[in-house]
């Protein structure tokens, strides 16, 4: 019946397994489910734009010379003959303008960067609002964050290599954060720079970090977030078949990997394409750095825009000034403080999460963003501040193309960054509410379709058809907002004493703003089509708190 | 599932369906069912009722276009490796490509061939895996995440019991030296960093100016004379050096000012006594360093007399001892006193108001 | 120094320097200022092609146009400023890159349409040196290009661009010093105008120009007149030469084709940048995920 492998193959497969016990193994893994969704797919991107990074990054170093060394430039690039630079942007000239495809890979890299920090953000997103993080999931969302963190860093050193006027203002506005930590921050500054600002040591140090610490690191915990996927199993959306035990989805032989390996060329397809025919970055335009100049509308990749903006619009009103000794909040608390926040933030959302729900149980479904709607208005309104800072970080852009007072801008932010994301929070949360509760109708009574027929009393009524069998799959799946914390009392009846604590009515009073609004599907009879065989729906106890919205009356 | 009769779309007579959002989408192409009852034929890998395959006449249509895509990402892939050689070096060694004009198009080439190439190659791989492949909707169970309870009370007391017999939790003097003698390597790496550079001391507060330096002109080698400037003016400017001899970018970087020039009646409350003095005919120079965290805040408006720094926006007085007006930075712009030589020569008097660039824990103490 | 402290905050005090600062500056200028033969050769060469000037037809044209704000006798009214001492070059700027004659006196005017013709704007200008003094002089630098409809035939059209372009290319190629062109243009420019000479925000919804259209003349005009709240850098601070340099610098900056790619998003830089790449980057590869994972069923 099946075809017997060839020859060569066998052969191969043998030499193999006699050295590893494969056969049984390798089945298994060939036959791991993946869940289809183009969602699921941007943490791929991720993942083959730092391969495309590794392989352009590693082309760059073959010709990139990390050495502040300062010479008078004479090379082929006619326009900057004659002019001082550092032999990093000498050399950096020199991959743009005398290795044949040098700028083309350059500029590959710096898209590809562009897109890898996007795609982990979007990635990041999904996961969020999908609910994915919670158990068992919670240690890979932990590595995600982690890696965001990471990639901007690394993303900030590459920046910083090539050592032009843009680059330079980088590591400028790095050095001033660092110098401004109460106490050690000279000292700091002087370790990591080799003394004065700018010295001759922090492009060499930053190329170390930048292509073997920070890479490595970053490959290390791509590894790891992959290898608890594979183990765990991606989650996967509601739907026919799908299940808290049971996932339904493309086997990775042979159809998922022809998939996945067909998707890394789409992306480096986009990337190549963006290189081609748009410029990124062109430092031989910017000319190279001298402490001394600077440019209008200079801006820091797209990734620490958040970081620049928090910078500009974070007032000196709360700068401590001690016995002639200077803590300049106003460069600390926005400078590493907005990255600390973000960080921490991430990290410890889903414990957060967690303790406030009191949700232990395991999640392979994924949520629909508006069945958590709590969650779902967290995650825009720290969105919005997020957008806020980042737009912050180019409001002389804004001002300029605007012709808003610079002032102004930087007064609207400061007040929509606390209003901004209350507005936020409020409205996406009743949306939430307001698609709930369209979806609970849509469950018991079909479709509205538009048809009005007269019965025989006279009275006319709008045909509603049934929702389809896969409607109703995806419809149902919503569970009813974790509510474990809510029990209050433990088997004995007795009050848990934590309770009573301070901690303990912070997290009551989390809970209950967690949990509160919700229309529960519970008891919901699915307007069906005739002839699909109706699935037993576990109709459990209404909570006697709420009671769903009133049913619309239809025929 | 494999009710092949329960397409709704093909049975339902009223055309498109409604779909709601995140719900998914209709059927895109029909697909041929292998149902249970016709599975005899069935030698794939997966259960038939999850094999979802095309028919032969589907597939060998996907075959031509997947073969389609591969042929032109071939024919793409050749035009890359042609486009390298599309701009050679010139007869003298030159690169062609160092014209910007001729850089675009050798970029554009390259790229544009690599983008076909690269896209048509996953095109092909899609409509491979889309047309020819079966779609499967295999179900596969998830791992069960907690162990037993037996495996879990197993393994605890194994680990315990070896615990016990390797001794690390009887014998307390042996994990104790253990501990301590970690202590020292510990720190050694941080000891080891301590040569990364020199300690500060009170460099930051020391910049090259000396009294009677002359300034030169930013990019050019003239010294500045107090006639030069005229009202309404404003240039970089650098500490003069002997002939032959450069500022290196650290020196640069402490040294730089602005030197504006207003009229005196402009001249703030802060700018008095001392202040005044350090002034000469309504010139005045302050550090180009922002005190934020160290852009050149150059940006003088000699209407406001206003220095801004395109960074952060941090905005300093120039008529009244560089005082922040708005913005995130907190102390001044350092001013650099200065006045004229016998010759009529710009030059400085002492050191800075105070440290240049950006604050720092001790920045504003007397060292 | 004693006693003018004391005195500074007399409320006369303003006027007392103001006035002394004037007459310096008259005596100084008396001094200084070139002599007729002087003055004569000076000019000749930015004079060469509109032989000679016709000052009633500036006065002309003063009256019909700058008189409701900067007043008959030029000192200024409360919609514009007064005219002494801004010299030729200052309304050979002004007036060919369109900002003047302002419709709106109370705004920052952009650059537009100059409503006036090369010798138009140089009668106009001869004319507001003579009646009101001072300032610096029209530089003998490439002005703005030669229009069609300043001429009559279309062979003395193209003879002028013809002479103008090779004006502007000898112009350009001889600043021989990029590295003084580069640093003098990014260490007092750049911070305002911005490296690629887009232009940039300044305080109080002002914003420094984009000095892409200005032509070399209207560029070293510019820094000797500081229009607006630009600061003046004169011949004194930055040679001619240099100015030069910096000039060439900017043009061929600005000349140079981006061999990055068709698309140099304006040379705007990060912003642009980062917003391509979410908007058409992530976006076109998301648009292949979907075609990837779309959905394929036999059933419903």
């Amino acid at each position: 019946m099946t075809t017997p492998a060839p020859k060569g193959l066998r052969g191969v497969g043998n030499f193999i397994d006699d050295r590893f016990h494969l056969a049984k193994v390798g089945e298994k893994n060939l036959r791991k489910v993946f869940p289809n969704h183009w969602s699921f797919m941007l943490g791929e991107i991720a993942m083959y734009s730092f391969i495309i990074l590794l392989l352009t990054g590693v082309f760059l170093t073959l010709w990139f010379n990390p050495s502040m060394q300062e010479i008078t430039y004479e090379g082929s690039y006619e326009r900057l003959n004659g002019v001082q630079m550092s032999e990093a942007y000498a050399s950096t000239l020199h991959i743009t303008f005398d290795v044949r495809g040098g700028l083309l890979m350059r500029q590959i890299h710096h898209w590809a960067a562009l897109v890898f920090v996007a795609a982990i953000v979007a990635h990041m997103l999904r996961v969020f609002f999908t609910g994915a993080f919670r158990k068992p999931r919670e240690i890979n969302w932990s590595i995600g964050a982690l890696l965001l963190v990471l990639s901007m860093t690394e993303g900030l050193f590459g920046y910083s290599l090539p050592d032009d006027l843009a680059s330079g203002m980088g590591v400028r506005i790095f050095q001033g954060v660092l110098i401004a930590i109460p106490v050690i921050g000279t000292y700091i500054s002087y370790f990591m720079f080799g003394g004065a600002f700018p010295g001759e040591d922090i492009i060499p140090r930053l190329y170390m970090l930048h292509i073997l610490l920070i890479p490595g690191i970053l490959l290390a915990l791509i590894v790891a977030h992959i290898m608890i996927l594979w183990f765990q199993k991606h989650t996967q959306y509601p739907g026919k078949g799908h299940t808290e035990k049971q996932v339904v989805g493309t086997p990775m032989f042979p159809a998922f990997a022809v998939k996945a390996g067909g998707f890394f060329f789409f992306t480096f397809a986009v990337i190549a394409g963006l290189s081609a025919l748009v410029q990124v970055n062109p430092v031989h335009l910017f000319g190279p750095f001298t402490p001394t100049s600077i440019t209008s509308g200079l801006q820091p990749d797209w990734y620490m825009g958040f970081m620049e903006g928090a910078l500009r619009i974070f007032p000196n009103w709360f700068d401590i000034d001690v016995a002639g000794y200077s803590i300049p909040t106003g460069v600390l608390l926005p400078g590493l403080g907005s990255i600390g926040l973000l960080a921490i933030a991430l990290l410890a959302w889903p414990w957060i999460e967690m303790w406030i729900t009191g949700d232990r149980r395991h999640h392979n479904m994924a949520d629909r963003p508006r069945n958590a709607p709590t969650r779902t208005g967290v995650g825009v309104a720290a969105s919005t501040v997020y957008g806020l800072l980042w737009l912050a970080g180019s409001n002389d852009i804004l001002s300029e193309t605007f012709s808003i007072n610079l002032y102004a801008t930087t007064w609207f932010f400061r007040i929509a960054i606390f209003v901004g994301p209350v507005i936020a929070f409020i409205v996406t949360k009743r949306i939430c509410l307001g698609l709930q509760r369209r979806d609970l109708e849509t469950l018991e009574h079909g479709y509205e379709s538009g048809r009005i027929e007269q019965l025989s009393s006279g009275e006319f009524i709008e045909v509603h058809r049934p929702t389809s069998e896969d409607s109703v799959h995806v419809l149902e799946a919503k569970q009813p907002v974790a509510r474990v914390s809510a029990a209050e009392v433990d088997e004995n009846g007795v009050e848990a004493p934590g309770n009573r604590k301070a901690m303990g009515r912070l997290r009551r009073a989390l809970a209950h703003w967690y949990t509160k609004d919700d229309i529960p599907f519970e008891g919901a009879e699915p307007h069906r089509e005739p002839h699909a065989v109706p699935e037993t729906v576990a109709v459990e106890e209404r909570s006697g708190s709420e009671t769903p919205e009133e049913p619309v009356k239809t025929p | 599932m494999t009710d092949n009769t329960s397409n709704h779309d093909n049975t339902a007579g009223d055309g498109a369906r409604e779909r709601i959002l995140g719900t998914p989408s209709g059927t895109e192409g029909a697909l041929t069912e292998v149902g249970p009852g016709d599975h005899r034929g069935h030698s794939g890998p997966y259960p038939a009722a999850e094999t979802h395959t095309h028919t032969e006449e589907e597939q060998r249509k996907g075959e031509r276009v997947a073969a389609l895509w591969f042929t032109l990402a071939f024919l793409a892939g050749i035009g890359f490796l042609v486009s390298y050689f599309l701009f050679p070096p010139g007869p003298d060694g030159e690169p062609a490509i160092a014209a910007p004009a001729i850089g675009k198009l050798s970029n554009l080439a390259l790229g544009g061939t690599l983008a076909v190439a690269l896209f048509a190659i996953g095109a092909g791989m899609t409509v491979w895996t889309r047309r020819v492949m079966p779609h499967y909707e295999v179900s596969s169970p998830y791992d069960e995440m907690p162990s037993p309870a037996a495996e879990k009370r197993s393994f605890s007391d194994f680990f315990m019991r070896g615990g016990e017999e390797s001794g690390i939790t009887k014998r307390p003097l042996m994990r104790r030296t253990l501990l301590l003698s970690m202590l020292p390597l510990g720190l050694a790496p941080i000891l080891l960093l301590r040569d990364l550079g020199p300690l500060p001391r009170n460099e930051l507060h020391k910049t090259p100016w000396q009294r009677g330096q002359r300034m030169v002109v930013e990019g050019s080698e003239r010294e500045i004379l107090a006639s030069d400037l005229e009202e309404g003016g404003m240039i970089t400017a650098l500490p003069s050096v002997p002939e032959g001899e450069h500022l290196t970018l650290d020196e640069q970087a402490q040294s730089v000012i602005l030197l504006i020039k207003m009229n005196e009646s402009e001249f703030g409350e802060r700018m008095t006594g001392e202040r005044l003095n350090w002034t000469h005919d309504g010139i005045v120079a302050y550090s180009k360093i922002c005190t934020h965290v160290g852009c050149p805040a150059a940006l003088y408006e000699q209407t406001t007399h206003r220095i801004l720094c395109p960074c952060h926006q941090s905005t300093f007085d120039a008529t009244n001892a560089a005082e922040v007006v708005f913005g995130p930075a907190n102390r001044p712009l350092p001013q650099l006193p200065l006045t004229v030589d016998g010759e009529g020569y710009l030059v400085a008097d002492g050191e800075f108001s105070s440290a240049v660039g950006p604050t720092f824990w001790d920045a504003e103490r007397d060292v | 120094m004693k006693w003018i402290t004391a005195r500074r905050r007399h409320p006369l005090a303003g006027y007392v320097v103001v006035t002394l600062a004037l007459a310096l500056l008259g005596l100084g200028y008396a001094v200084v200022a070139p002599s007729a033969e002087r003055a004569q050769a000076q000019s000749d060469a930015a004079e060469t092609e509109s032989a000679e000037v016709d000052l009633a037809n500036g006065r002309e044209l003063f009256e019909q146009s700058c008189m409701s704000c900067h007043g008959r006798d030029g000192r200024g009214t409360a919609s514009g400023p007064s005219l002494y001492g801004v010299g030729a070059a200052a309304v050979d700027f002004q007036v060919s890159t369109g900002r003047m004659p302002s419709t709106n006196p109370d705004q920052q005017m952009p650059r537009g349409e100059a409503v006036y013709n090369q010798e138009q704007i140089d009668d106009l200008a001869a004319y507001v040196q003579q009646a009101f003094g001072g300032g610096p002089q029209v530089p003998s630098v490439p002005g703005t290009e030669p229009q069609r409809s300043e001429f009559d035939s279309e062979a003395a059209y193209e003879q002028a661009l013809e002479e103008y372009e090779a004006a502007f290319e000898e112009y350009i190629s001889g600043g021989g010093d990029t590295e003084a062109g580069q640093k003098l243009y990014m260490t007092n420019c750049a911070h305002c105008h911005g490296w690629s000479g887009n232009g940039g925000a300044l305080t109080g919804g002002r914003w420094a120009p984009s000095i892409h259209e200005a032509s070399p003349r209207q560029i070293y005009e510019a820094m000797i007149t500081g229009p607006g709240a630009m600061p003046v850098f004169n011949d004194q601070t930055i040679t001619p030469e240099s100015k030069q340099d910096l000039i060439a610098y900017v043009k061929n900056l600005q000349y140079e084709p981006n061999p990055g790619g068709v698309f140099a998003l304006n040379r705007v830089g990060q912003v642009a940048e980062g917003l391509i790449s979410w908007t058409i980057g992530l976006s076109l590869i998301v648009a292949c995920a979907i075609w990837i994972t779309a959905k394929q069923r036999a059933h419903d």
